[in-house]
């Protein structure tokens, strides 16, 4: 929202300025929305630009003036879904977690929210790499060192890396997209004890994973500040 | 079928009456037909790819395409199925070629990673071309993933470890899946072979333990 000089009350009913910024802002976000569910439903190089208006309730026009073109649009609605998986995980983490409950709980509630919204799923986890082979690796990228540094800020070990981050990410996003490929993406919460395990498995090791992964296989997420050593 | 892909070469039968069977002929054609999906799909990409493409550089005429394949799709299923076989075909050779569990893991792992080395536009078609081909291509990973898992389970029961994390195999599969395709996306498949020993000791960890899975990463980068 742009902040105008003067006050909430002294501000014109009649001034434009804010429904067409606010209306600008809700056109992009029901454009994105439009792109990730036509995406999940016929994938990115099966959605027109006439999938999206239509979903979207735009005019090519508008679709056109928010976005230069399908791939623009597409990014965007990357970027938009990979904050909002973040956001879910990070809010999931409580004072006092340690480190491999905080990754745990991260894990868990990544998974439950693709779970509960598919589009995300198949966009980040399948149409990603479809539209751009390099799109995965680039949000590995920035995503291995938030986690490790997710790792250290809730006490975990700070040592040589076991194994290697992104391989592990990899790893999960082959499961997941191997769970989203057999349309069961409602299922996706399943894959928490391998997914703890393969994220842990860089920061704490095998021990320390193998430990975490049971107990996420029985939905226990393990006594609070119980370090695992 | 039997033909590794590089056996798919181009050859034409002599012009004109030439005399030969039938069967000889549509199998020369559809081997032509895969061989050129394949080559013209991983220089220009599956969706800018036309029959007429696949015609020139296949050097088949229309009518005898439309014999064979219902579109380009068909075609380019059968090319993957061919190019599928054959991996699947050099990793159970070496997985199930004898000896301790691990060593024959590490031997199917090295016949995975020198079959993509060896044929780059193989690897880049299976890797990244197959999933331009839309919703379709959901169901053929899928049927991939399970093909592979299924040959590392079916290896697992005589002697293998008792894994001590559950669904270790999908884990195992899944290690060599992503970093077959980071190498492939990045062009950089001829490194593969290279990656042997790191990428052992990912694939054994889950099964026996940092440990264990360290001394066969050693053996590996010795060999």
């Amino acid at each position: 929202m742009r902040k105008q000089g003067g006050s909430e009350s002294a501000r014109n009913v009649l001034d434009p300025t804010l429904p067409i910024d606010l209306s600008a802002r809700q056109q992009r976000q029901r454009i994105v929305d439009a792109m990730i569910a036509s995406v999940a439903e016929k994938t990115y190089s099966g959605t027109t630009i006439s999938d999206i208006v239509r979903r979207a309730a735009v005019s090519r026009t508008t679709f056109y003036k928010r976005f230069g073109d399908k791939r623009s649009c597409f990014d965007a609605a990357l970027q938009h879904s990979v904050e909002t998986l973040w956001a879910a995980a990070s809010a999931a983490i409580e004072r006092g977690d340690s480190a491999p409950q905080a990754i745990h709980k991260a894990i868990a509630a990544t998974l439950d929210l693709l779970a509960a919204e598919p589009g995300l799923a198949h966009l980040v986890m399948g149409e990603a790499v479809n539209v751009e082979p390099s799109a995965f690796g680039r949000y590995r990228n920035e995503l291995v060192p938030q986690v490790q540094a997710l790792w250290e800020s809730n006490g975990g070990e700070r040592g040589e890396l076991r194994s290697d981050p992104q391989l592990a990410f990899g790893r999960a996003q082959v499961l997941i997209f191997n769970k989203i490929s057999a349309g069961q993406t409602a299922e996706l919460p399943q894959l928490l004890p391998e997914i703890v395990y393969l994220v842990l498995l860089p920061f704490g090791g095998h021990d320390v994973a193998v430990r975490q992964s049971r107990l996420a296989e029985r939905r226990d997420l393990g006594a609070p500040g119980n370090v695992a050593a | 079928m039997s033909e590794s892909p590089k056996d798919l070469r181009l050859w034409r039968l002599p012009r004109g009456r030439h005399g030969l069977p039938r069967e000889l002929v549509e199998r020369s054609q559809r081997e032509r037909l895969l061989a050129a999906v394949v080559r013209v799909s991983a220089a220009k990409g599956y969706e800018a790819t036309s029959v007429a493409d696949i015609l020139e550089e296949a050097g088949v005429g229309r009518e005898s395409f439309y014999e064979l394949f219902d579109d380009k799709q068909a075609c380019m299923l059968a090319a993957r199925l061919l190019l599928v076989e054959d991996l699947a075909d050099k990793v159970e050779a070496a997985y199930t070629g004898g000896g301790p569990w691990a060593e024959r893991m590490r031997e199917a792992l090295a016949a995975a990673l020198n079959w993509f080395a060896a044929d780059q536009v193989a690897g880049k078609v299976l890797m990244l071309e197959l999933a331009a081909m839309g919703p379709i291509s959901r169901g053929v990973f899928q049927e991939e993933f399970g093909r592979f898992t299924s040959l590392v389970d079916a290896g697992l029961d005589d002697d293998g470890p008792q894994p001590e994390v559950p669904r270790a195999t999908v884990l195992a599969v899944g290690a060599v899946f992503a970093r077959i395709y980071d190498e492939v996306a990045r062009g950089r498949t001829e490194e593969l072979p290279a990656m042997l020993p790191e990428l052992t000791y990912e694939v054994l960890v889950p099964f026996v333990g940092e440990a264990a899975a360290r001394e066969q990463e050693q053996r590996a980068a010795a060999s």
